[in-house]
This record gives C-alpha cells, structure tokens and sequence, in this order.
C-alpha cells in the first residue's frame, strides 16, 4: 500500500446484487487480478488504493459488501460516512438492474446522508464483456435510470477484461468532487474542481455516461 | 401501532434512532436502528395528569411474525430483575420482545454525550434503561420536547447528566414558583431537609439531591477505600451486563480491580480417534456402546480421516447414535428415496412455472452463482463443468425444496461444500447437510436476530475473560463484534484450510465441553491477537482488516487447546454469572439454589447463600471525589 497520510481519504462502497461482480471489480482495481471463481463475500471486506486525478493522489478506501438482502442489517451500519455509492448491476442479468433502485434507497436512508440532491451516486454496469445475446440491459436504459433518479454519471466496466474499471473509480472521484465543489466553494481543492466540471459542462449534458461493449444493440431484451 | 396506542396520540417521533444498549432481552435489537416516539394519553376526565412514554421501534419489520408485531413490553425495575432467571423464561421469549417502552415516571435521568448524538436514559438505580445513539441530527429536538414534559437540570459533577426532578423535589418546586406557597407543616421530611441544607448547605443539598435522583455523591475516605476492597464488589466488576462496567466509556474509567479467573490449564489436543477404537466400540447388533466415550476421543482429538464417512453421519444426526446397522441400512434407503422425490419436485418445475414464481427464480440464480464460486481453489471442484459444481447445486436446490421458508442464504454452499467433498455421495450428503444446518439455523435468520445474538454472546465472554481488550473494543465502536461475523456464520470455513475445517467441524459438532464452545474459540483468537489491536491503537477499519487478514493464518490446534482452557476457567470462576452460564449452557445459580432444597450439591460451584453485588462503580475524573453509583441485586430473587 503506498498510501500516505497527506492523502484525502475518500471512502467508496460498492453495493449491488449478488453476483454482479463487487468484489472483482474492487479486486481489479486494486490488485489489477481477476478470478472468476474467487469466493463471494461473507460479510465487509475493504482494500485501500491511490488515484492520482490531475495531480492531486487520493487514497480510496473500498468497501465491498455481501449483496444478498438477508444481510442487510450488518452491511448498513458501513455506509456511515461513505464519500461514494458504486450502485452496481450485471448487463447480464435484469433482475440486478431492477435492484438499483432498492440499493440506492438502502444507502441513501442508512448513510446519513447530509443533504439528500447531494447524492454521491455513480451507477456501474459490469460484466460488459458478455456477448451481446446475454446482454439484457442496454445502455440506453442505464441512461434513463439515471437520468430519472438525477445520478449524473454512469458508466459500464468489465472486471474481467479490465475494460473501464479505473476509469469507473476515477469518475466516481471527479463525481465527487463536483459535489465537493458546489458543496463549498471554498474548500481547497476547489481549483481541480472547476476545471473538471468545466470539461463536462462543456458538452451540454447532465450525464457523464461512458459505454463498454457493444452498446444499445439488444433494447428488445425486456 | 395505532391499535396499541388507542388512548394515546404520537406527540413526537424520531427517526434513525440506533439502539446502542438496551436490556438484555432487546439484544437481538442492539445496533438496529428504528424511530423514537413520545406518546401521552389522550384527554380524559377519569385522569388528572396525562401518563407519557417513549417508545422506541426497530424499523426493520421484515419479520414476518405476527405476534412480534403485537406484543411489546414495559421496561421497568421489575422486568430487570426478571431478567436474571431468563433460563425459566419460555423459548419465544426474545422474539416476543419488540418495541422499547419506558414510561416517563421510570426516568429518573439522562446523559447526553458525542455532540448530542447520544442519549442514554437511567432508572436512577444506576443502570441505563437504554442508550440511543441519533443517526439523523440530534437529541436537542427530543430533549426540549421533554422539557414541556419533565422538570430537569444538569447533575452537580456531570454537566451532560440531566436529573429529573421529582413533583415533591426543592428543584422541582423552585421550578414551579410555588415555594413559597408550600404548607411546610404537612411536609416535614421537605422542611428538615430544608432546614439542614440551610445549615449545613455542602451536606445538605447532597442529601436532597440523592433523595431525588438515588444517586450517592461521596468522597473516596477510608471506608470507601474499605468498601472497594469488598470481594462482593470485585465480583460485581465482572458482571458483564447490559449496562456494567466495561460498558462505561467516555468520561468514566473502569475501576482496574477485577476478580482473578482459574489459572488457564493447557489442553493439548489428542489423537484423533481411531479405526480400531471406532470398531471395537460397536456391538453385534451393530450398536455404539459407548457413545460418550466416542464424542470425547472426538472432541479431544477429531476423528481419523479414513472412518470420517461414517462417524459425520452419527455427528450430523443422520443416523442415530443408538441405531444398529440394520436400523441404519433402512435409513439410507428411505431417505434417498425421500430426497430424490424432493429433487424431482424441482427439477420437474416448467419454464412459465419458474417465471411466474419469482422467489424460487431468484434463489435458483443466487444459487447457481454461489456455486460457481465456492471452493473452486480446491481440485474437487476445480474446473469447468465439474460434475462435483453439479451436485453442490443440486443439493442446495432440493434444500430449498426442503425448507422453502429459508431457502438459500449466502455461507450455506460453504457449509455443505466440505461434506460433498468427504462424502461424495449425494443424499448421504443432503442429509448430513440437514443436520449440520439444523445446528446453525438461527446464523441464516431472515432479520439476522441468531447472528446478533452471538456477535453479543461473544462479546460478553470477551468481556468477562478479557475486560480491557473488551473495554478497548467498546471505546472504538467496536463492541458490535462486526468484524467477527464472518468466523460465525460460517463456523471459522473462510479461515481455515479444507482439512483443518473438517478437523475444526467434528470437535464442534460433539457439543462438548459446552454449548456455543465456537465462540470460545473466537474468544482466544481474539486473546491471541489483543496485543496487536491494542498496541497498534487499531481504530474499527484496522480491527476489521486484521481480523479478516487472518485467514490462513490461525493454528486450529492451539486455538482449540486455548478454548477448552478458557471454558474451564470459567466453569471454576466463582464469580460466573447467570449471563454467561445461560451462553454456555451451564446450570443457572437461581436453579441451582433451589435444587439445593431436595438435591444435595455436588460441586463447589454452587451458591447455596444469596449473594448481593454492586453492578458498577464509577469514579468521575474531573472531580477528587468518587462518585458511586451504585445498585444493590442479589441473584436470589
């Protein structure tokens, strides 16, 4: 761990169906390994990691949960001071799409979150690897999704290829100092932010979406 | 709700409430979170004065008991002096427990700490009723809405200490502005009291002030200096409570005298039982003779590796300990046919029978998720299309079929992995699997009620073997026992290696020395790696990530030796509480007193004299003089 202690220490946790990938995704981005068949998570588990966003080295401190609902009442108390919500699904499996709604519900209520259009969401569609036959969410709807609950960056990854993880993480940084920066003006890294936001002001949207695999081509999917 | 309340209205409520300490019954609900609410009495002539209470409620309602929802108990002196003969109380007991009551006459004052986040309320007898930490904002709306409610003020020697002032306290009336309206002659206990603060105003006041909150304000002289030393005190710092010493954090210290335990005895760890110990202990009929004698060289030692097959199935329960081989050869035989009938049921279900019944589609998912991740380090289920992944899943499917009501939860295929991986036979092995999961139901509970209360467990043992490092864990937000939850749920699997797992397995599944003996073991892990937590100041991620760091790294054996030694220091305390007998399974001294009337003892352990202690003591750093707080219970009641 190179971390030091100068460093802001963000604190991001993933949260998602079982099986859509949490803990590879964690697992690829801190250690750059992936394996298929690695066990799933019994409890909380957390890896600390450093990102360097123009310049400026943040220490990640990821927090990697069992997805299973039954666990809910030892995986809630966690989300207390999370900095970032990694809202993950499968593009393989619908069911764990549905379910960001419920996990963004879950965090927000249990996070003690300050101001609820503060939200320091970033919605992640893994498994962007699969064959476009096994897809069953499109882009598209991800875009929709968040547009409709005002998340303003998604973006889909393959743990397995390793196809946009690092990118996934340092969105969910720059997402977050947005935040920070309309949070208070005033804080001191306010000078990476306006740069940042600028860049994503510049092309007129709200969402920040970048795609994966092939994208949009299986809408008929339902 | 309403329907409790027909005479009450909701004057307030709160939510994301955390129930930090409660009563032991509510411990399933510690660490929940759930709304605060203030009801009174509606208007009423028959009534004088409107009867107030708060109630706190979890919010997690996904239990689906009816009865949970209906019945709900007042907290008072009484219910807590109960508690203590919770080996009598009937089996849904806790469950039936739900929402937190206290009526506002049982407040005798309250402690606001951590920024107005915290506010623990006490009886006045010096245990809390209930500490509630407020995870939205603050206590500050709460506290002023009492203050229309209730004369308080902030305690002498705690300023966060709030006392209630009773209606006939000088407080109180001062309050009230009706002092000097009071007709002295009717009151002469308040007119000497009075009178005495008038001319002795030190002494005085303190007077008035324990007669209203019960609370001794004392200075440490000789005969305090004496009274610590009595042994009944001592005993009573170890009484871990749901509100006792190591509990006190913040702004008390633990007094450092704690009762001596038994010196720690080495238990070294056998040979594990043989072939020929095994045969020769069957009779013609094909019969144990001995069973007892099996499970201690078991427990002492596991059992050879080459008669596991059989000797799981008598630990599982599959076959009964006193079946004979014929009885047994039956056994097989019904139960395969019974398990492939379940099998069938599933596997025979149609594609838009799937669809249109959701649950059994999602933990059909789950479960082939989960199976494709279990063990696959392992060469027994190594590789793609292994046969082995086949089974795993079909046995967990048909399990769901077995007990749909728990169905599928995540730790269960790391359960039955190891004994596919042993038996390698599939209904032998859903049968084990059967035992082996009617041993940890309560782990896979739906609100999780069976992990809390051993994460709580453990932490009482904790306590009561190793009061600082407990103390230490408490003061870093670590007495949840989170970071154990793992070594738990799944019986220390994700920690030890395949070969230690089953050894690990088969000395637990004898039941010997004592029930709940898993977490004994958790108790010596934690023992064993207290220097690193405490010497390195590990906050809770730290704690965490040491504790989860630990897999593959802990020695079986020693650990072993370490909890069968700490089980008999405890057996031979003589200051064990009810508490942590009732953990272990262990007569309770209430029963034991009275089988002391018709049965003659027989052992040294039993208290046949009523014992009083002194729950806790608290010494207050900011002044020189001691501040006790103290309540008389004696364990004969």
């Amino acid at each position: 761990m190179r971390s030091t202690t100068k460093n802001p220490l963000l604190k991001v946790v993933i949260l998602g169906d079982g099986g859509v990938g949490k803990s590879c995704l964690m697992n690829r981005f801190v250690s750059n390994q992936f394996d298929e068949h690695s066990f799933h998570t019994i409890g909380v588990e957390f890896l600390n990691k450093d990102l360097d966003i123009e310049g400026q080295t943040y220490t990640l401190q990821i927090w990697d949960t069992a997805g299973q609902e039954r666990f809910k009442t030892l995986r809630t108390p966690f989300y207390r001071g999370s900095d970032i919500c990694m809202l993950t699904y499968a593009i393989d499996d619908k069911m764990s799409f549905k379910n960001l709604e419920m996990w963004r519900k879950e965090f927000a209520y249990y996070a003690d979150l300050k101001e609820s259009n503060q939200i320091p969401f970033i919605v992640v569609g893994n498994k962007s690897d699969v064959s476009s036959e096994a897809r069953e969410v499109s882009q598209l709807e991800m875009e929709t999704w968040c547009n409709e609950n005002s998340i303003t960056s998604c973006i889909e990854t393959s743990a397995k290829s390793a196809s946009n993880v690092e990118e996934a993480f340092k969105m969910a940084v720059q997402h977050w100092l947005r935040l920070e920066s309309r949070a208070d003006i005033n804080e001191t890294h306010v000078n990476d932010t306006v740069d940042l936001s600028k860049k994503i002001g510049d092309s007129n949207r709200m969402s920040c979406c970048v795609g994966g695999g092939a994208a949009g081509d299986d809408d008929t999917n339902n | 709700m309403e329907d409790e309340f027909d005479d009450y209205q909701d004057v307030f409520s709160q939510d994301g409430v955390l129930l930090r300490q409660a009563p032991s019954a509510y411990i399933q609900y510690i660490n929940t979170i759930g709304t605060l609410y203030i009801w009174e009495t509606l208007e009423n002539e028959a009534c004088h004065s409107k009867k107030r209470l708060l109630e706190w409620k979890p919010n997690d309602v996904t239990v689906d008991s009816d009865v949970q929802d209906q019945e709900w108990a007042v907290v008072n002196t009484v219910q807590k002096r109960v508690r203590t003969l919770s080996g009598n109380l009937p089996p849904d007991y806790y469950a039936r427990l739900k929402n937190l009551k206290i009526n506002f006459e049982d407040i005798k004052s309250f402690r606001i700490a951590n920024k107005s986040r915290q506010l623990t309320f006490f009886d006045g007898t010096s245990d809390s009723i209930c500490s509630l930490l407020f995870q939205h904002g603050n206590c500050e709306v709460l506290v002023s809405i009492l203050r229309s409610f209730l004369k308080f003020g902030p305690s002498r020697r705690d300023k966060h200490l709030f006392v209630i002032y009773d209606a006939d306290s000088p407080e109180y009336q001062e309050l009230n502005k009706t002092f000097a309206a009071l007709d002295f002659k009717n009151e002469n206990s308040l007119w000497t009291l009075f009178k005495n603060i008038k001319e002795h105003p030190y002494e005085g006041s303190l007077e008035a002030f324990s007669k209203v909150t019960n609370y001794v304000y004392r200075s440490v002289d000789a005969n305090e200096a004496e009274f610590l030393q009595q042994d009944d005190l001592n005993r009573s710092l170890s009484e871990i409570d749901d509100s006792s010493t190591v509990h006190s954090g913040g702004d008390y210290e633990l007094v450092q005298k704690l009762p001596q335990l038994p010196k720690r005895k080495d238990f070294p760890r056998c040979r594990p039982l043989t072939e020929e110990q095994w045969r020769e202990q069957f009779n013609y009929e094909g019969r144990l003779e001995d069973v007892e004698s099996i499970k201690t060289l078991i427990f002492r030692g596991g059992v050879t590796p080459s008669i596991r097959k059989e000797v799981w199935k008598f630990l599982l329960d599959y076959h009964p300990w006193n079946s004979t081989s014929a009885e047994r050869q039956k056994c097989n035989s019904t139960k395969s046919e019974e398990y492939y009938l379940m099998k069938l049921q599933w596997k025979s279900f149609t594609k838009t029978q799937e669809d249109n019944f959701s649950d059994f589609a999602q933990r059909k998912s789950l479960i082939d998720k989960d199976v494709n991740r279990t063990d696959r380090n392992l060469d027994f289920y190594a590789g793609d299309n292994n046969f082995n992944l086949t089974t795993l899943n079909d046995i967990l499917m048909t399990y769901v079929m077995y007990n749909f009501d728990l169905g599928y939860v995540q730790g269960m295929s790391d359960l039955l992995s190891p004994l596919l991986m042993l038996l390698e036979h599939e209904s032998d092995t859903f049968w084990c699997f059967v035992g082996f999961m009617n041993k940890l139901i309560s782990n896979f509970d739906i609100d999780q009620a069976g992990m809390k209360e051993q994460l709580a467990n453990l932490y009482t043992l904790l306590a009561f073997i190793d009061p600082f490092l407990a103390n230490y864990l408490e003061t870093h937000e670590c007495a949840n026992m989170f970071f154990c939850f793992r070594w738990l749920l799944v019986w220390f699997k994700r920690e030890l290696k395949q070969d230690d797992v089953m050894r690990f397995w088969e000395v637990l599944w004898t039941g010997y020395p004592c029930q709940n003996f898993h977490l004994l073991v958790g108790v010596a892990i934690l023992e064993q790696e207290r220097g690193a937590l405490m010497e390195n100041n590990y906050g809770f991620t730290e704690i965490l990530k040491h504790i989860n760091e630990l897999n593959g790294k802990l020695d079986m054996s020693l650990m072993l030796n370490k909890a069968e030694g700490i089980f008999y220091q405890l057996k031979e305390s003589d200051h064990l509480t009810d508490n942590i007998r009732f953990i272990l399974g262990l007569p309770l001294l209430s029963q034991q007193t009275s089988a002391n009337h018709s049965i003659s003892p027989d052992s040294s352990a039993n208290h046949s004299q009523p014992r009083c202690s002194v729950d806790h003591v608290r010494i207050s750093p900011e002044s020189d003089e001691a501040v006790y707080d103290r309540s008389i219970t004696t364990n004969f009641l």
